[in-house]
């Protein structure tokens, strides 16, 4: 059986996104002057002129952050479940919940002691 | 046939649509960040898929880790790739591209076989649609797959640790090749190059993009 209740909110705000863009695109569009010289189409109207391709090799430390976030992200969405049930799992839900966290504050620890949520 | 079913035929033909045709862009754009972006819109879909079997902490849990963490992980790892360079054109291309092909066919008749041979009636009919599926899926994470639980947790320790490991190399290779005794490329694959961020001589992307 299929319930699809309590999503109107869910609905309507994704209409409403959705609109944003095309109106924000379609308004700029209507009362921009549409003269076109070459200064307008530069990156940085006013600012320093870019050089090079836009494609360069970043640095390393943006993926250890984005690679530790996914480990922790994880943990928390295991965690919510027994957050929301918490009254009627009890004590020993509770010490699971420990032991999840304890094995997962082994690797916390490790990141913080090999550097990897330092970004100098 | 009420309205709310034909809400759900109408939301899953367009889901199925869209996650079909960016499932398409992902595997046919030559733009490697296109792809990137699209993969974000089939891991929506399969997210508005899951709302329509009212598993909405399993979308809620989708949406968060695929298009918030692994996407990011997956573009953070197109900005760590170089730009285009040129490679050697591999040998025997059309072999591997074979093979590949007959994995993705031989995966994709296996799928079809087990959808089509597994009695979905009996498993649908009777299910009652749950008042709270989060506190369900809590008691069942903290009773009878705790196990599992347990070893997700374990599993998510190896995954950092070895992540910071491999991500960290915390040596320098004894043979330090100069840039100009270094044979083509012949794999699809960036230059293996020294780092020692733990030492101070950490790659900074001026320095490297030269």
């Amino acid at each position: 059986m299929f319930v699809l209740s309590g999503y109107e909110y869910l609905l309507g705000f994704i209409l409403v996104v959705s609109t944003v863009p095309v109106l924000a695109l379609t308004a700029s569009k209507l009362l921009r002057p549409s003269g076109r010289d070459p200064e307008t189409r530069t990156t940085y109207e006013s600012g320093m002129e870019p050089k090079g391709g836009a494609w360069i090799q970043f640095n390393i430390r943006y993926y250890m952050f984005a690679l530790v976030f996914v480990i922790f992200d994880v943990e928390t969405v295991f965690l919510y479940p027994w957050a929301v049930a918490f009254h009627r799992l009890g004590l020993l839900g509770f010490v699971e919940a420990l032991i999840f966290i304890a094995i997962l504050i082994v690797g916390l620890v490790y990141a913080w002691r090999k550097g990897a949520l330092e970004w100098s | 046939m009420n309205l709310a079913e034909g809400v759900q035929i109408v939301s899953f033909g367009l889901l199925g649509l869209a996650m079909i045709g960016a499932a398409l862009g992902v595997v046919l754009l030559q733009n490697i960040v296109y792809s990137a972006f699209l993969l974000g819109g089939v891991f929506i879909s399969i997210s508005g898929l899951y709302l329509l079997l009212n598993a909405d902490f399993v979308a809620a849990a989708q949406v968060l880790i695929y298009v918030g963490a692994v996407n990011v992980l997956i573009l953070f790892a197109i900005m760590l790739v170089n730009k285009q360079e040129d490679f050697d054109p591999i040998i025997g291309r059309w072999v591997r591209q074979g093979a590949t092909a007959l994995v993705c066919f031989g995966l994709f008749s296996l799928l079809g076989v087990m959808v089509l041979q597994t009695s979905w009636s009996s498993s649908t009919s009777g299910a009652k649609p749950a008042v709270d599926t989060t506190v369900l899926l809590g008691e069942h994470f903290f009773s009878d797959f705790l196990l599992p639980f347990e070893l997700a947790s374990v599993l998510l320790l190896m995954a950092l640790v070895g992540a910071i490991v491999i991500a960290r190399r915390e040596y320098l290779p004894e043979e330090i090749v100069s840039p100009q005794q270094q044979p083509p490329l012949t794999l699809p694959e960036r230059a293996r190059q020294p780092i020692a961020i733990s030492a101070g001589t950490s790659s900074s992307p001026q320095s490297t993009s030269e």
